[in-house]
């Protein structure tokens, strides 16, 4: 805090300053507040539609068997360590802001390279013992390719999306898009 | 240096200063806003744009917001569908099985039976049958204004302001000017949420008797429950409200044939008394959701909806398939859901336990034949009341499991087990009866075979119970021209 003071002009000068600096911050806190940034750091899946266009994404992973079981992020960051987990989230996430701000989304939004090896990778982290049972193994020329080279999600097309998913695909599904920012409070006084 | 000192020194920096600040603050307020704009986007994106009243009647205004589902609702228009037994386009079942002619003697449906065609036209339908008679010239409907119940979109927005007994109360023609919409969206669903709701106080109140929640069952089982607004067996109360037909499911002690008439005998409920044989009968409706709750889709958890109105997909949009109609012409996407064969092999399985359970039906239906005429006989020859009671009491019963096997529409496939079932006690029952007559009426001096007159087509056993439908078909010509379209410009203006 003495710094601070320290970096204001003294006379005439420090109560504009003082104001002025506390709108440059109120703004910065108000668009911290109304895009709901912090909620980014957590693992809610509302979070994932605080931007619209999720919606299909997230009304079909909602009526899937993965809602029992797993929220966007369990699937779509990585879970090797901390580190990772969070650096890919802030360069996704980052992308997406960036996109969902000018306007330049897709109709139909499809996976990238480096989210679908996220992906794969989780299915396996979940579902180890399908790839692991003896029972199952086969050996032939082709175990390397069929057991590396494939997705999971190759053949398992459905799985938890389903195949179309448009912006437009779910026109009447139930989301919890982000309510209006305004405190319930206030509006009871506004509409007095 | 300290940066106090720089300024001082050279004042335009300060200037250079501020504008960076000001630009900064304008991208930094352009950048809220958006964020403002992209919230509020999502609000418009997934709200409908027109609102209406939570009864409204006209479906075309719930189109406009589900345009996918009110597309597919209007295919019920089509009539073009027909299979072994049923389909979608209108048949006289009188013509196909003259019996019912006989069966039904002294009761109105006797005069006009038709398998009824989609959800669209059900009050064209029901204004054009010669059961609802022909109310001219202020001559009242034998039917009251219950039988509108089950009709129309226009029935839940009146019962809320009416009450139900309201609704009921009164000859079947006071409510044509108001009742105009064919079944509807706002018979299965609530405006505001499209949560599928009931709207027909009848099935409430059967719940509630029953000691049963209706709050408490599941989505799947609503899937159902909303057919079972209407597709069930009931009958018309007289003793709850004065003057008031009003409509209850005797759902009291159980859903079977069985439980229901135990029902009807506790009341001493009785539809008609036979013109022929003078017994006390019953008329079951259509007790489609009683009996398919036996069968076999039912305890796997297949509702209703499931099967009638399978989803569908349009344009990368999954939705309900709101063309309610017969899954057998929809086998692909009906049955193949879970059954994986061949759709002709599917379709010939349903035959199959149709074609059987016809057999046995047409067995139980030339009994039954047999047993009115017998019973006239017996009266004509003298009989007295109690040598008679008996008897009387087993054509009932008889008649009673025969009805409820053949009104619900898709009985044979629903559960062939149970609807045979019905069919084979009717036919002991009703065998039962004819050897008790052949007692009464050798003991009446009589010993010769009672002889059944030519009924082999609808006319001539219309002919024989006394109807003159050249006469009643005329006179519902003249109300259709006369009145009806008064009652569709009433709703016009």
């Amino acid at each position: 805090m003495s710094s601070f003071i320290k970096f204001l002009p003294s006379g005439p000068w420090r109560l504009p300053v003082i104001v002025l600096s506390g709108i440059f911050s109120g703004i910065v806190i108000f668009s911290v507040y109304v895009s709901e940034a912090f909620s980014y750091l957590g693992d809610k899946p509302q979070t994932c539609v605080n931007c619209h266009i999720m919606a299909p994404q997230y009304a079909t992973w909602f009526h899937s068997s993965h809602r029992e079981k797993t929220n966007c992020n369990d699937c779509h960051v990585p879970h090797n360590n901390v580190f990772s987990k969070y650096f890919f989230k802030a360069k996704d996430g980052l992308r997406h802001a960036t996109v969902f701000t000018l306007r330049k989304e897709p109709q139909v939004i499809f996976i990238k390279e480096a989210g679908s090896r996220v992906v794969q990778n989780n299915c396996i982290r979940c579902h180890s013992e399908l790839i692991k049972d003896s029972r199952l193994s086969v050996y032939s020329a082709e175990l390397w390719r069929i057991r590396t080279e494939r997705n999971c999600r190759d053949c398992h097309r459905e799985t938890p999306h389903g195949r179309v998913n448009s912006l437009s695909s779910v026109p009447d599904a139930r989301v919890p898009l982000p309510p209006s920012p305004v405190p319930e409070w206030l509006k009871a006084m506004i509409n007095n | 240096m300290n940066i106090n000192e720089l300024l001082k020194k050279k004042s335009w920096l300060g200037w250079v200063l501020f504008l960076i600040t000001v630009v900064a603050v304008f991208f930094l307020g352009l950048l809220a806003s958006s964020i403002i704009e992209r919230r509020s986007e999502a609000v418009f994106a997934y709200a409908p744009q027109i609102t209406f009243p939570p009864n409204e009647p006209d479906n075309s205004k719930w189109g406009e917001i589900f345009p996918r589902e009110y597309n597919s609702y209007l295919k019920t228009s089509d009539t073009s569908f027909r299979s072994r037994y049923n389909g979608s386009a209108s048949i006289d079942m009188l013509e196909t099985n003259p019996e019912m002619v006989i069966l039904w003697a002294g009761y109105s449906f006797s005069k006009d039976y038709r398998q009824g065609r989609g959800h669209y036209y059900s009050v064209t339908d029901i204004r054009q049958t010669l059961r609802t008679g022909t109310p001219v010239n202020d001559v009242p409907s034998p039917a009251p204004n219950t039988c509108w119940t089950c009709k129309s979109s226009n029935v839940p927005g009146i019962i809320e302001e009416e009450g139900a007994a309201g609704f009921y109360r009164g000859t079947w023609e006071k409510r044509g000017k108001q009742i105009i919409n064919p079944i509807g969206c706002a018979d299965c669903h609530d405006s505001k949420t499209m949560n599928l709701r009931i709207s027909r106080q009848a099935l409430l109140e059967a719940y509630k008797a029953a000691g049963k929640d209706i709050g408490k069952v599941s989505f799947q089982e609503m899937r159902s429950l909303v057919c079972a607004q209407c597709h069930v067996e009931y009958y018309f109360n007289k003793n709850i409200v004065e003057g008031v037909d009003y409509l209850v499911f005797p759902w009291k002690n159980g859903l079977t044939a069985e439980d229901i008439e135990r029902y009807y005998d506790e009341l001493r409920f009785t539809d008609w008394t036979h013109a022929l044989s003078r017994a006390p009968m019953l008329k079951a409706q259509h007790p489609d959701y009683e009996v398919y709750m036996t069968g076999t889709h039912a305890s796997r958890g297949v509702s209703c909806a499931d099967c009638h109105m399978p989803f569908i997909s349009e344009g990368g949009q999954k939705f309900t398939d709101h063309h309610i109609q017969s899954p057998l012409n929809n086998v692909a996407n009906s049955c193949q859901v879970c059954h994986r064969e061949e759709t002709e092999r599917l379709v010939n399985d349903v035959y199959l336990r149709q074609d059987k359970i016809m057999e046995s039906r047409k067995i139980l239906e030339g009994l039954l034949v047999k047993c009115h005429f017998e019973a006239k006989a017996a009266w004509d020859k003298g009989a007295k009341e109690d040598q008679m009671k008996e008897i009387l009491n087993d054509i009932r019963r008889a008649q009673w499991r025969w009805d409820f096997a053949t009104a619900g529409h898709g009985n044979s496939f629903h559960s062939p087990l149970e609807t045979l079932r019905l069919i084979t006690s009717g036919i002991s029952i009703a065998s039962e009866a004819r050897l008790k007559l052949s007692k009464v009426l050798v003991s009446l001096g009589y010993t010769g075979e009672v002889k059944v007159p030519d009924i082999s087509e609808k006319a001539k056993a219309q002919r024989l119970i006394g109807l003159d439908i050249e006469k009643l078909t005329e006179e519902k010509s003249e109300f259709l021209k006369k009145v009806v379209p008064v009652w569709n410009k009433s709703e016009a203006n």
